[in-house]
């Protein structure tokens, strides 16, 4: 898949070039190729054993009728099932909350993490203790979370509405409206997984060679030019990958929504805050219409891809025009 | 993935229980688990096998044999068997895995725990892979002990097979806030209520009532919820959500058009409080007071208690009455899988933990009231009060209840339909949608389900 | 909650100097940021206590308590009573050190191959992989179990491990890192001087991405070790992880919060004590060490 290409980090966009260790040049790779098969060999056969099976078994059950309870007796509807989904307000509704929950969650989450990244890699005292308590969110159970989530969005008793009340502002109902839930279910998102993308970012910083900084700052390069010049192109192979992973995320998002309505995958009484990745949760397991649920996998696939490639485009042409 | 207790109940589901057996005050002294009645067991004596045998049971949810001391009771019988639990909370995460198993015919446990939520699939999916109770000598021989509809739930249409041996039944009554009924300066006496909650438009006046009293704690409510209702008076119909050939019939069953009446009348009236049930916020309601009234099948008494704890006690009372009639919610059955490892020590288990003795021991420790109607009518059953509900009569009055039970034809998908109107329903409660909106929603909903 | 984290958002170097170590020296904003940024990160599991030594009741109260009790050790040895907890923690440290090494050696073998390596079909190979990244899996749990079954693997531990033993994430992961911190001169010089692929790969490319290995196997280590709807599906309570072993807690008689609590957070410290391990291993530095070598 081309979509991949552009990975390749940019040159820097400074001066002093020489000096400096500087990420490999676009389309340029090291001799040695053949042994590049052996190296990726173990990768792809645990990989296709594991992983591709299941996923183009999923693509062969989205085209019948099937349930787990009578899975040896599945009937062919070949594009049946991608029909009663395109046809039901169900669907609609899921993929327009992704999208929206998706943004709400993921371009603030992401802009934050950086900013973390950033302070986390100053000289600090303790800076074992603070890089770990950053990843404390991820490794939280989610359950626990959301019992801490739900008493501060709780209609009456919460401290999010009694803080508005504070303030003079009117209480919100974050569980049953539509933009306050999905705030409140991206707040969720948000507080998880920040301080993952922060490591990542963090990870990224730690090859950026801080000469560069120094030579920026010779220079005559400000704070922020050089968080512009040097750390952002430095990071730009890390920040579209997290990107990518979000964008994944995001459009996979599942286990949030799930428990802010304790654990029922309905996403809410109105749906106001069901995701895809929930819809295909309630359609194969609560509901037990694996074949339905199956086709959902795919569509959310071909989803994904666009927006995969919607987001790549974006970032190249905005390379272009950052030249 | 979550697994703590404030994620929701399946609503049909869960045997939950009470805690222990201290607030089961037995009228007059229980009988021992002595080991006289499934003394034939399948195999080689007793217990299946003479082999030292580990037969595992796969349980969810709130069973309670182990916490009722039945696995050391079992071992004592018999020496040579160790039993091991094989457990998953939630009875839907629990089903899936069962459907999966059964899908590869792998991994099953020896023994498989069987809710009602699911028993109507079992019976009509994999009936040709459970242990067939009507040939199993003594299993077939105690048929008539247990309560006849117990052992139809559990088997085909023709009742030439049956898949699983009952554990317990959920017989309803009215669970109630004493101290919050007397404050709003109404009847709190159990046989006062009775009277006047003998049916459901009785019981919405009584709530009116509740309602418009001035001494009332501020913002409770009379019921937790329009669902709690719905979920009762739908099983009070001839049909609930199935017709008598067990498929989906939701636009013309008579028990979801008397209970949607009744709930919805229930929730534009203002005097259900519109909480989920198995919230947070519902669970709080049982020591915060938010509700004074619910629909309690005798598993939900150890649920209160657990919520409600030791300040509980005493505030909470059970009426003898049922409005609309007598009706049942939840209950299990346990099943062999015919590829068990251990099918002999397994069918001798089952039919112990079935027989009368155990099921009066696990309505003494757990209170699980009993599907063998032996057990039931067992002094130790029927004299019990419950010192935390104030003292109720409850084997009495849930004895009396389980009596009279009508049973609706059941299918393979309750749970998901009940699912989808009492979410309906909330949004009546709490959105003010339109009761005919919300149900035709229901039905769009429950169409993804039944495909 | 998020208010306080948004104050840290625009990427500020409050009193920013190059120190000897070659960072930037933290000024008191850079520290009160990122306090607040923890503290907002560890309240849910401080939390976790609180609620692990109180009972339903308790924590329903209008005023909940803020503060864990001496129940707590009471709640924990319950939890060990009521659940093979013990054997769950022994059995998800072997199933989620061998999925985070098997991860960490092979993603960065291949990542390192992807980046840096001349071979045909290179791109058509990362791009299946990243695309399957974006297949949502879970429908695939059912026929990874018929093959599991098949196998003879489901209800072992291996059913676990083996399909996580690999994962997309990884290799495009260190596939972005090495791109870009590794520069092309240092491992060219290396052939120069003779050296063999594996020995480049060992003796370059390992010392320079070690923070991106260490940061790989922090997050692959959680993933594996708060796995639960596979892990539930194919083992069972006589051979689980830790999530599968805590199911037990909530069955029996009426579940008590308290005792569930309590049973999470004896599964969650083998993870505290893994970061910590793992946590000095993302320090800078590193690569004037790997440009002067």
């Amino acid at each position: 898949m081309a979509a991949v290409a552009p990975a390749e980090p940019a040159p820097v966009a400074g001066r002093r070039r020489s000096t400096a260790p500087r990420p490999a040049k676009r389309g340029r790779r090291l001799p040695g190729g053949r042994i590049g098969y052996v190296y990726v060999l173990p990768f792809f056969a645990v990989f296709a054993a594991f992983s591709v099976y299941p996923w183009l078994d999923t693509a062969w059950v989205s085209l019948h009728n099937v349930r787990l309870s009578t899975y040896n007796q599945s009937t062919w509807v070949g594009l049946g099932n991608y029909h009663e989904l395109f046809s039901t307000h169900f669907f609609w509704n899921a993929f327009l909350n992704t999208l929206t929950i998706g943004i709400i969650s993921t371009v603030p989450q992401l802009c934050m993490a950086l900013g973390i990244a950033h302070l986390l890699n100053h000289r600090l005292r303790g800076r074992t203790f603070f890089r770990v308590a950053i990843l404390m969110p991820y490794a939280t159970s989610l359950a626990a979370a959301t019992v801490i989530f739900l008493e501060l969005f709780d209609p009456h008793t919460g401290v999010v509405n009694w803080a508005l009340h504070l303030v003079h502002l009117p209480e919100v109902d974050w569980q049953g409206s539509k933009w306050p839930s999905q705030i409140a279910v991206s707040a969720i998102v948000t507080w998880r997984w920040t301080g993952y993308n922060a490591l990542i970012y963090l990870a990224g910083l730690q090859s950026v060679d801080t000469q560069l900084y120094d030579a920026a700052a010779i220079d005559g390069a400000g704070r922020w030019a050089q968080f512009r010049h040097v750390t952002l192109p430095a990071l730009r192979p890390t920040i579209l990958f997290t990107i990518i992973i979000s964008t994944i995320g995001a459009a996979q998002l599942f286990g949030e929504p799930l428990l802010y309505h304790n654990g029922k995958t309905d996403g809410g009484t109105m749906g106001q805050y069901q995701t895809l990745g929930l819809l295909m949760y309630q359609q194969g397991w609560t509901n037990d219409r694996l074949g339905l649920a199956s086709a959902t996998a795919w569509t959310m696939f071909l989803i994904i891809v666009c927006a995969v490639l919607i987001n790549l485009f974006l970032v190249r042409r905005r390379e272009r025009s950052g030249r | 993935m979550g697994r703590i207790s404030t994620r929701r109940r399946r609503t049909t589901a869960v045997l939950a229980a009470a805690s222990a057996g201290v607030m089961l005050l037995a009228g007059c002294g229980g009988s021992g688990s002595s080991s006289n009645s499934a003394d034939q067991g399948a195999g080689s004596g007793p217990c299946g096998t003479k082999a030292n045998t580990t037969v595992t049971v796969g349980l969810f949810g709130t069973f309670g044999f182990k916490e009722a001391g039945l696995w050391d009771a079992y071992h004592k019988r018999c020496p040579n068997i160790t039993i091991k639990e094989d457990d998953v909370e939630q009875s839907a995460d629990y089903w899936t895995r069962l459907k999966t198993r059964l899908a590869s015919g792998s991994g099953l446990d020896d023994v498989q725990g069987i809710e009602i939520g699911f028993v109507a699939d079992v019976v009509k999916n994999h009936a040709d892979q459970f242990v067939n109770w009507n040939k199993v000598p003594n299993a077939s021989a105690d048929k008539a002990e247990f309560f006849p509809w117990k052992w139809d739930l559990a088997s085909t249409s023709d009742g030439a097979t049956t898949v699983g041996l009952g554990t317990d039944i959920g017989p309803e009554a009215v669970c109630y806030r004493k101290d919050l009924l007397k404050k709003a300066g109404l009847p709190s006496d159990g046989a006062t209520l009775a009277k006047q909650w003998a049916t459901w438009d009785d019981y919405l006046a009584f709530g009116k009532k509740y309602e418009a009293s001035a001494t009332k704690q501020a913002g409770s409510k009379f019921v937790d919820s329009a669902a709690s209702i719905f979920s009762t008076a739908v099983y009070q119909g001839q049909e609930a959500y199935d017709n008598a050939s067990g498929d989906p019939d939701v636009s013309s069953s008579d028990g979801v058009k008397t209970a949607w009446k009744y709930s919805t009348e229930a929730a534009q009236d203002g005097i259900t409080a519109g909480l989920e049930q198995f919230s947070p916020t519902w669970n709080k309601a049982f020591s915060n007071g938010a509700f004074a009234t619910l629909a309690c099948p005798t598993w939900m008494m150890g649920y209160i208690q657990g919520q409600a704890g030791k300040a509980g006690s005493g505030k909470w009372a059970i009426a003898p009455v049922l409005p609309g009639g007598a009706t049942n919610w939840g209950g299990s059955w346990l099943g062999v899988p015919t590829k068990a490892a251990h099918k002999a020590a397994a069918i001798a288990l089952v039919e112990w933990l079935s027989a009368k003795e155990q099921q009066v021991t696990m309505w003494e420790k757990g209170g699980h009231f009993p599907s063998n109607s032996k057990a039931a009518a067992d002094p130790a059953v029927a004299n019990a009060k419950s010192a935390y509900f104030s003292n109720a009569p409850v084997g009495k009055i849930f004895g009396a209840i389980a009596d009279k039970m009508k049973i609706p034809p059941i299918g393979l998908y309750d749970t998901q339909i009940q699912q989808a109107l009492t979410t309906q329903l909330t949004n009546v409660e709490t959105k003010g949608t339109s009761p005919d909106k919300a149900f035709s929603d229901a039905l769009s909903a429950i169409k993804q389900v039944t495909g | 909650m998020s208010a306080a984290v948004t104050a840290a958002a625009p990427p500020v170097r409050p009193h920013a100097r190059h120190g000897s170590g070659g960072q930037l020296k933290a000024g008191w904003v850079t520290y009160a940021v990122i306090i607040i940024v923890t503290l907002v990160s560890v309240f849910p599991l401080y939390y976790t206590i609180v609620m692990a030594s109180h009972t339903n009741a308790e924590m329903a109260a209008a005023h909940p308590p803020w503060r864990p009790t001496n129940s707590l050790w009471h709640n924990i040895h319950t939890a060990l009573q009521m659940a093979p907890l013990n054997k769950g923690l022994i059995n998800s440290l072997i199933v989620s050190g061998c999925i985070t090494v098997g991860t960490v050696a092979l993603c960065t073998l291949a990542g390192f191959a992807f980046a840096k390596l001349r071979f045909r079909g290179a791109n058509l190979l990362l791009g299946i992989c990243v695309g399957t990244m974006m297949v949502p899996m879970q429908m695939g749990i059912i026929p990874l179990y018929m093959l599991m079954a098949k196998l003879g693997l489901a209800g072992h531990l291996e059913s676990v491990i083996l399909p996580s033993l690999v994962t997309a994430f990884g290799v495009f992961f260190m596939r972005q890192y090495i791109a870009s911190a590794v520069p092309d001169e240092l491992i060219e010089a290396a052939y120069v001087d003779g050296a063999r692929p594996l020995r480049v790969f060992f003796s370059i490319v390992v010392p320079a991405v070690r923070p991106a290995m260490a940061v790989l196997a922090m997050l692959t280590f959680l993933m594996a070790w708060n796995d639960f709807f596979w892990p539930i599906i194919t083992l069972s309570s006589q051979n689980p992880t830790v999530q599968v072993s805590l199911q037990s807690l909530a069955t029996g008689y009426a579940p008590q919060q308290s005792i569930i609590m309590a049973g999470t957070l004896y599964g969650t410290v083998p993870v505290l004590v893994v970061f910590g391990l793992l946590g000095r291993h993302i320090v800078g530095g590193i690569m004037q060490g790997a440009v002067k070598g």
